[in-house]
């Protein structure tokens, strides 16, 4: 009896999350679509993205249905980040040789954005 | 093997191997250093070839993985509606900063990439260092770049700016949590982000807006000057 209960807890786990996937890949398919029909500039999962967010703007939560799928998304998000760094492969070898210019460069421009974003929020008057 | 059996295994193997890094991380008190994306790359790479399966099999057979990787951005969508009130109390010097600090990023990177010297594969791949790798890899992808070192430059910068960002802005005398939220944001994306959020909830969120802010920024200035500097 118990196990059924809980059988029927993961399915009903899985059942949540199954109409926010379906949303997400059919946004960024369309998205891919349309980027490639159009010969649009900008990758389609963005435009996905930006679709996305104008359904959720709309006033009155309809799309309540799809956070905890988007959210699944999210959280595995790191792990699909994985197969890109396994494929560097060979090219480690041209990371290594330039890797002090590299470095010199990484840091940087990362304390340069991080420190000409904060003072433009304070010149645009930004409070808090 | 039957390729989509090896698809799942690789898929599988994957995700419970990022599951162990991100436990792992969590053991050590979540620093920007341990990020579960490297270590499990890390470890992957290690491992594979030690018991004899050839990494690049590997990563190809891991490819599922990789396409839900669009999906994925797609639901990104989720973080800039989750933070709309902060968003709106704020709009137009939280765009500016964005904005702003998304274009700085982007121009240094290119020209100080151009300065040093650096081969042109990674000159091209520095372009998208400032954003969040999901980003980073939609737009490599689009204009035909550098996918696997952008990616990994991307990662690397969400390091050293979680770790270098917030000291220099206190010692630069910048107070306040939500100007240094954007910055880290902006600069140190998802690191960075993950990282405020386990500090100061609501900085996280506008950390959050930002890195997913710049993203858009990015994807819609990099293609249309790919090529031209």
């Amino acid at each position: 009896m118990r196990l059924l209960q809980e059988l029927r807890g993961a399915l009903a786990g899985v059942a949540a999350v199954v109409p926010g996937l379906a949303l997400c890949i059919a946004l960024a398919m369309a998205g891919n679509a349309l980027a490639e029909r159009l010969a649009l500039p900008v990758p389609g999962a963005v435009i996905g993205l930006a679709a996305y967010l104008g359904l959720l703007l709309i006033p009155g939560d309809r799309l309540g249905w799809s956070r905890s799928g988007g959210q699944l998304l999210l959280r595995w998000l790191g792990a699909m980040l994985v197969p890109a760094l396994l494929g560097l492969g060979a090219r480690m070898m041209l990371l290594a040789d330039a890797a002090v210019p590299l470095a010199v460069l990484l840091v940087t421009t990362t304390l340069v954005t991080g420190v000409a974003t904060a003072w433009l929020y304070r010149l645009a008057g930004g409070r808090g | 093997m039957a390729p989509l059996l090896a698809s799942l295994a690789a898929s599988a193997l994957v995700l419970l191997v990022f599951a162990a890094a991100r436990r792992l991380s969590g053991r050590l008190g979540h620093p920007p250093w341990a990020s579960p994306v490297l270590t499990a790359a890390l470890l992957l790479a290690l491992a594979m070839p030690a018991i004899g399966v050839p990494l690049a099999r590997f990563t190809a057979a891991a490819m599922p993985l990789r396409w839900l990787l669009g999906p994925a951005l797609v639901a990104l969508a989720l973080v800039v509606d989750a933070n709309r009130a902060l968003l709106a109390r704020n709009a137009v010097p939280v765009l500016v900063a964005v904005g702003g600090g998304t274009v700085i990023g982007l121009g240094s990177a290119v020209l100080l990439a151009r300065w040093l010297g650096l081969p042109a594969e990674l000159a091209a791949a520095v372009a998208t260092k400032t954003v969040t790798t999901p980003f980073s890899v939609a737009i490599m992808m689009r204009v035909g770049g550098p996918v696997e070192l952008a990616a990994a430059l991307s990662v690397s910068t969400g390091v050293i700016g979680a770790l270098t960002v917030m000291p220099l802005l206190r010692r630069l005398g910048f107070a306040g949590s939500a100007g240094p939220a954007l910055a880290l944001g902006v600069a140190a994306h998802i690191v960075g982000t993950d990282w405020l959020t386990r500090r100061d909830a609501r900085a996280g969120g506008l950390a959050a807006l930002a890195f997913v802010l710049a993203g858009i920024v990015a994807a819609l200035l990099v293609p249309p000057l790919w090529g031209r500097f």
